[in-house]
């Protein structure tokens, strides 16, 4: 079984993220409030409750090295949380937008963080140790939509994004004072702060998560359309890959090796994609095993009771009543998984564990050392 | 500057696409009078127009499909020589017909679009739902 830990947190999680030991996972169960659970002996327990926002928390990241946690929301602030003796105390970012904030990450390097907003904008914040302030600098007029989903290039200059305008971008995020010139960033530090490296046009409706490669050198990112791009040679001649799946949309994607991708989204199931010795991407399985029973749905998803009424009940078990059947789809989710987090060492070029959310409030750890057959392509 | 550029290759083309789409229903008559409705079927798919704006082209082009849709009787023979690279474009059709509301053709379309949907899943029919760009 893939699936090592599931836990039932609240009824709906909008995202998680992860204390740098693992030991406390921070989620928001759709609303202002973002809890911290503490896992002794055994079991979760409630350590603390963020009470800042006041509108659903759309995005958190939790630093690995300083310890920091970073909250946007849809009230278009976001905070930084920095913990003093026992206490987690919040420092506001102004963001400068007038739309939702949707998404955030840390850079690798953790002196920056990105946010994603309705704005069509997104946001680069770093500390200014002079005036004690986190300062946020617009990447705009580049953007036709929202932006959906951010992700750092592991040089901590490059960031991509996805927007609902169906395009996937590179900018530079290169700040005099915060980055420096002789980084190991190669050419792309020669940018200047929000020049676009990249657009890549390849989907024709929304774009929802973008993930890098450990070493930065393949991008990966879903449309709405049910299909997962991947891109190699990231720069004036990228070499793109669409891959079209049977099942339903994604919504976040992340690289758990250099040939190995989990894509997760509408179908409640984690999807494994590889690349062959060519490079060739391919679908290979689901990661959660699937109930096939004769009275599930034909489908085995959401989408599947609607069918059902639509072709006439009898191909169906009796018991077909939209709730129930859903409950019994078989998958760990239940219902859409939006967050997918890494659970590995920060920096390291494989990970076997990680964790995903969903709309159902489950958060569930899933380890594939037990899967053989999956860890022939890592 | 890539709006402007298509709207100039169209004025051009639209024309030319008319005339392909004269010349595969003729193609396709023929095909149909040797009872080979799924060779009719891949000729009407095949060249169709999505990425155009021009309205001509896409209704004279969903007549060709039409005809051939209305012309599969045996489902199985389609579906075990029809290939995956044309369910997408077939799906889209399939919504087309049914957005007609007229009763036999949309009796075909359902039928069609469940063993379409067995075959190549909801992520067929999302593709065909959610491209606003390349409409048929």
């Amino acid at each position: 079984m893939a699936a090592v830990a599931v836990h039932q947190f609240a009824p709906c999680i909008t995202c998680h993220a992860w204390s740098p030991d693992r030991s406390m996972v921070a989620f928001c169960p759709n609303n202002s409030e973002v809890h911290i659970y503490k896992l002794s002996e055994d079991k979760w327990e409630q350590a603390h409750i963020l009470q800042k926002h006041d509108q659903i928390v759309s995005g958190i990241d939790w630093s690995s090295r300083a310890n920091r946690i970073v909250t946007v929301s849809h009230d278009r602030n976001s905070y930084v949380w920095n913990y003093e003796g026992s206490e987690w105390v919040p420092t506001l970012v102004i963001l400068r937008l007038n739309r939702a904030a949707l998404c955030v990450q840390w850079s690798p390097q953790e002196n920056k963080f990105a946010v994603g907003s309705g704005a069509k904008t997104v946001c680069i914040c770093y500390y200014e140790q002079e005036n004690n302030w986190w300062v946020s600098k617009l990447i705009r007029k580049r953007h036709n939509s929202s932006v959906t989903s951010v992700a750092w290039h592991p040089n901590n200059i490059l960031l991509a994004t996805t927007s609902t305008d169906g395009k996937c971008r590179v900018f530079s995020t290169f700040i005099k004072g915060v980055d420096t010139r002789d980084s190991k960033a190669g050419s792309s530090s020669d940018s200047k702060f929000g020049e676009q490296i990249l657009q890549l046009d390849l989907s024709f409706s929304w774009a929802f998560g973008v993930n890098w490669s450990p070493s930065g050198n393949t991008l990966a990112y879903v449309g709405h359309s049910s299909t997962i791009y991947f891109v190699d040679d990231v720069g004036p001649s990228p070499l793109a890959q669409n891959v079209a799946f049977r099942d339903l949309p994604l919504r976040d994607v992340l690289f758990i090796s250099e040939k190995v991708v989990i894509g997760v989204g509408f179908d409640c199931n984690p999807m494994v994609f590889a690349a062959d010795e060519s490079g060739m991407w391919s679908f290979v399985r689901f990661l959660g095993e699937r109930k096939t029973s004769s009275t599930g749905p034909k489908y085995g998803s959401q989408f599947s009771e609607a069918f059902g009424k639509l072709y006439g009940q009898s191909k169906h078990g009796i018991n077909n009543d939209g709730v129930d059947n859903s409950r019994q789809r078989g998958g760990v989710h239940e219902n859409c998984i939006t967050c997918i987090v890494p659970l590995g060492e920060a920096g390291s070029s494989t990970i076997t564990r990680f964790s995903t959310s969903g709309l159902d409030g489950k958060v569930v750890i899933w380890d594939l050392e037990s899967q053989q057959d999956l860890l022939e392509y890592l | 500057m890539m709006a402007a550029t298509v709207d100039f290759v169209e004025a051009d083309n639209a024309e030319a696409i008319i005339s392909r789409i004269e010349h595969k229903s003729r193609k396709i008559e023929s095909l149909l009078k040797q009872s080979r409705p799924v060779e009719a079927l891949k000729t009407a798919l095949e060249g169709s127009p999505p990425n155009t704006r021009d309205e001509r082209c896409k209704s004279a082009n969903w007549i060709v499909v039409h005809r051939a849709i209305m012309a599969i009787k045996d489902l199985d023979a389609l579906f075990s020589s029809l290939d995956p690279e044309y369910y997408d474009i077939l799906m889209k059709y399939l919504y087309r017909g049914l957005s007609t509301g007229d009763r036999p053709t949309c009796d075909q379309c359902l039928r069609i679009h469940e063993r379409l949907t067995e075959r190549a899943g909801l992520g067929c029919i999302l593709r065909s739902l959610a491209d606003t760009m390349n409409t048929v």
